[in-house]
């Protein structure tokens, strides 16, 4: 009991900074502000969804219908006007942190309204389409979230101080020293620690930066090779010191690439949900127009 | 003989640095060894790669001493002899060594120089490109203008270049032709058309759909222009009435009628309207298409009670009462026969609630006729006529369902009360002589002949049936006496007593006609012309403006048979006179078809009992006001018995003059 007390107290010791100072993020920018207001839309459309009877039953086609639609669109319009305001650097009429924040939120409760919208009618035409891209927008940009909310924190931990170009300079001069370290091997050996030097990308493909996973790299066939030379001159007596030394290099070598690509999975994670955010919001924009129009075209 | 070598290695700046030895002998090594004359950095290079020997002024013989073949101007070999004029290039591994002509006469320049940059991964790929995904994936631009425009040409371009021209299969158009019966309603129509468009196939603009089509129209599916005929026109009526013309689906009311009877849209809603191009009370503000299967028919209630709630504040002239729902929907009001006539019967409408009285001109009472236990009983055994279960007279044995088994075939005197009133007066020999029903004045006279004739030539075997009581054993003595006749004068006096007895005018029992008939006695001196029959209009169908499917109401209250009857119809066990209005009031319906206080299983819309495309004058049409009206206001009557003198039709003719109508 006592330890357990002493923990808490141990734990309030910790002064909060005050609010001014204090890192506000988006998600509590304004003591949530956005978030109540979203709240506030969600449950609002949901009460006229329930309250209102339409007959033969709900879908776009009802004055609750076209009133959802009519807002969901707009939102729509204004959440990816979000794209224009981060090219602004002012702090009026809104910050981007607040407009940030909304843009979450209000996106966020556009399931609730684009939901009703459609009465939960859905098939294989350009009004569901429009709905699917809308959902794929909302469900990539709460990925957004999740990794935002938490790989910082990781990115850092595994930098470990490192900045990128350090990262990749600790590993080019491995590089150099490897390349003078094999130049007086011969062409078998040789040809390994080329393998290292000329076949190993750091990067990768799409996927192997999503993993962070390149089990055919380069570098790793050159160290199993050569621990194995090394593994079979050592059952026989003293191995070469050079191919221990070049060992060692790789070694290190695959230590900072595993270093550089648990970095590039992070950033990768990162970065990808835009890439589907972004083209996704545009079709979905296209999407409206077909929608809308195709709606009052064939009236 | 000698070997000039000039090795050039790149600065961190980018510029050269270039060393120069003169080597003094006529073969020199190359290799990354580090014995070698020309020694190479590169891992590429073997320890020992190639030995170059200077055969005379201009010529060197060079051999590849590493086991890799050399490139030399392209090509690879293992030994070469090169002519230096020619400038041979010769490439190991990143290296490229060049042959030139000494400055000095038999020296041999060779260059060396790294032509392929140091292999370092880590210096193949920019910082951005490595750790960002911009070299990676494709710019999200160009990924947003791909998708998007995707998206527009498939959702936008093609359905705008596909659109309209339509042509209406003929298939559809022919179906849609069929009058819709009164129990189609609310049942799901057949695909129509199917195979004929489906040969169409996709049509681009099918994105636009916002739902599948209803049943019938599935086959349209695929042919948008068919209703959507104007780009940003709603659908018309005129879409709809091209193929459902009026005949088959005639119009609930005349427009303007239907117009005032509309609740009035006003204000924002009217604006909204009329800017979306939305004209009131078109078709399909009830038919909502692209509603899946039963789309087109699932018509609310609401739509019903939108204009029959104070219909009567709009439209004044209106004989239809007020309807706001279920809850309050009025009582029945049969249309009751008010004055039984053969050319011109007069019907009207009384409230259940309103003591009504059936005066269709016929003595007919139930009570009688339901009884197990009286002689109408006992005639049914012996007879073997439908029975109930309880020995009495069956219901269905006069009230037989019609083919939809939705209401009955018209009651027939021959067919439904003949077993038993059966018209029989006398035997001639081994034929029965019967009385024409429904001609009275041909029926004196048949009586007067047979008198007449059994006075002037009497036969043996003639045999007049007596009607009146008698002690019993006397019957055929008294039947014989009646034919003892010894002249025309009294044979005439017995039969205008066998009319008068016969008609049972003046409340006389026994007589055969005034069991069911009202006679009475012009006071004529002519027999044959003195007594006339009461008309009599029996009404064929009682609630004109709804339908009730009797055979859906087989079981009722854990009762089938004529218990299921009676179980509605309750008064018939007990009613004494057919003035007796025997319908069950609606009160009745609520107690399974619920209301909003009783939660039921089988809910009533209007539809469950109402249709609205069945013209003015059939059920659920304003008749008796519209001056509009275009099929001709129901004649619910078949007349079963005429007037004298005027010539009498059989039931079954009444019945098709009056289009059909059955009993109800």
């Amino acid at each position: 009991m006592a330890t357990q007390a002493a923990g808490k107290t141990s734990g309030k010791a910790i002064a909060r900074a005050p609010r001014e100072t204090a890192h506000e993020g988006f998600l509590t920018h304004k003591r949530s502000r956005w978030l109540k207001i979203a709240l506030f839309l969600s449950a609002l459309a949901i009460a006229v969804y329930v309250f209102t009877d339409p007959q033969p039953r709900p879908n776009g086609g009802t004055v609750a219908g076209y009133t959802l639609g009519t807002i969901g669109t707009l939102m729509i319009i204004w959440l990816s006007l979000i794209g224009l305001r981060k090219r602004i650097i002012t702090t009026k009429p809104y910050s981007l942190k607040g407009w940030t924040s909304a843009h979450v939120y209000l996106g966020l409760s556009l399931i609730v309204i684009g939901t009703l919208h459609t009465g939960f009618q859905l098939g294989w035409n350009v009004h569901t389409a429009a709905y699917v891209l809308m959902m794929f927008v909302i469900i990539s940009g709460m990925y957004g979230i999740f990794v935002y909310a938490r790989l910082p924190e990781q990115l850092s931990a595994n930098r470990n101080e490192a900045t990128q170009p350090q990262m990749l300079e600790a590993i080019r001069t491995l590089d150099r020293q490897l390349d003078t370290a094999a130049q007086p091997l011969g062409k078998d050996e040789a040809d390994l620690v080329r393998l290292s030097l000329e076949q190993t990308d750091i990067g990768g493909n799409l996927w192997q930066r999503m993993t962070g996973r390149q089990p055919q790299c380069g570098t790793a066939r050159a160290r199993d090779a050569i621990q194995e030379l090394v593994n079979q001159q050592m059952r026989t007596g003293k191995p070469d010191q050079r191919l221990t030394q070049i060992l060692f290099l790789l070694e290190r070598k695959d230590a900072g690439l595993a270093q550089a690509r648990r970095h590039i999975r992070m950033k990768t994670q990162l970065e990808i949900w835009l890439y589907i955010h972004v083209p996704a919001t545009f079709a979905l924009l296209a999407a409206l127009i077909a929608h809308i129009l195709s709606v009052f075209l064939y009236w | 003989m000698s070997f000039v070598v000039r090795q050039i290695a790149k600065r961190a700046d980018g510029g050269d640095i270039i060393r120069t030895r003169t080597l003094d002998s006529a073969e020199i090594i190359v290799g990354r060894g580090t014995d070698c004359d020309i020694q190479l950095a590169d891992l590429g290079v073997m320890l020992r790669h190639a030995r170059l020997l200077q055969l005379s002024d201009g010529t060197v013989a060079i051999e590849a001493t590493g086991g890799i073949p050399l490139e030399i101007d392209g090509k690879f070999v293992n030994r070469a002899d090169l002519t230096v004029s020619d400038n041979p290039k010769i490439n190991i591994a990143s290296h490229r060594l060049t042959l030139t002509k000494g400055d000095t006469p038999g020296a041999i320049a060779i260059t060396a120089e790294r032509v392929v940059a140091a292999s370092d991964a880590a210096d193949a790929a920019s910082e951005t490109g490595i750790f960002s995904l911009r070299e990676t994936m494709p710019s999200k631009r160009s990924l947003a203008w791909l998708f998007a425009g995707l998206v527009l040409i498939i959702g936008l371009a093609l359905p705008l270049f596909m659109m309209g021209g339509s042509v209406l299969p003929a298939g559809m158009v022919a179906a849609a032709g069929r009058p819709a019966g009164a129990s189609d309603a609310g049942k799901l129509q057949p695909a129509l058309g199917g195979d004929e468009v489906r040969k169409a196939g996709y049509s681009a603009d099918m994105v636009w759909s916002s739902g599948p089509l209803s049943t019938a129209h599935a086959g349209l599916s695929n042919n948008c222009g068919a209703c959507h005929s104007q780009p940003f026109v709603s659908v018309t009526d005129s879409a709809c009435i091209s193929c459902h013309k009026s005949d088959a689906t005639p119009d609930h009311a005349s427009a303007d009628r239907m117009a005032r009877g509309r609740l009035p849209v006003g204000g924002f809603q009217a604006d909204i309207h009329k800017g979306l191009n939305l004209p009131e009370g078109r078709c399909a503000s009830c038919h909502k298409e692209h509603e899946g299967p039963r789309g087109a028919l699932m018509v609310a209630a609401s739509f019903c009670t939108d204009c029959h709630t104070g219909l009567s504040g709009r439209l004044t002239d209106t004989k239809i009462a007020n309807v706001p729902n279920w809850d309050d929907h009025p009582q029945f009001k049969p249309t009751l026969v008010s004055v039984a006539s053969l050319t011109a019967p007069r019907f009207e409408r009384v409230s259940l609630t309103d003591k009504p009285m059936e005066r269709s001109g016929l003595i007919y009472p139930h009570d009688i006729h339901q009884s197990a236990t009286n002689g109408v009983a006992n005639m049914v055994s012996k007879q073997g006529l439908a029975a109930g279960s309880n020995g009495a007279l069956a219901c269905n044995y006069c009230h037989t369902p019609d083919s939809d088994g939705v209401r009955f075939k018209p009651i027939e005197m021959e067919k439904n009360c003949g077993d038993c009133h059966d018209l029989a007066f006398a035997r001639d020999g081994g034929v029965t002589r019967t009385l024409p029903h429904g001609k009275p004045e041909q029926v004196a006279g048949i009586i007067r002949d047979f008198y007449l004739g059994q006075a002037l030539s009497p036969r043996a075997g003639v045999q007049r049936f007596a009607f009146e009581r008698r002690a019993p054993g006397r019957m055929a003595e008294l039947e014989n006496a009646d034919l003892r006749i010894t002249s025309t004068g009294e044979a005439r006096a017995r039969g205008d007593a066998a009319i008068a007895q016969i008609f049972g005018a003046d409340g006389k029992a026994g007589g055969l006609c005034s069991d069911c008939h009202i006679v009475n006695n012009t006071g004529a001196s002519n027999a044959a012309e003195r007594f006339t029959i009461a008309p009599v209009t029996l009404a064929s169908h009682y609630l004109p403006k709804g339908q009730f499917p009797h055979n859906q109401h087989k079981t009722y209250d854990r009762k089938t048979g004529d218990g299921a009857c009676v179980a509605c119809h309750k008064g018939v066990m007990t009613s004494k006179a057919s003035t007796d209005v025997l319908l069950p009031s609606i009160t009745q319906c609520r107690d399974c078809h619920g209301s909003t206080k009783v939660a039921t299983n089988v809910p009533a819309t209007c539809n469950t009992c109402h249709g609205f495309h069945y013209g003015e004058g059939e059920q659920g049409g304003d008749f008796t006001a519209s001056p509009h009206r275009k099929t001709p206001a129901p004649a619910p009557a078949t007349v079963a018995a005429r007037a004298l003198p005027v010539r009498f039709g059989s039931a079954e003719q009444a019945g098709a003059a009056s289009g059909g109508k059955t009993g109800a």
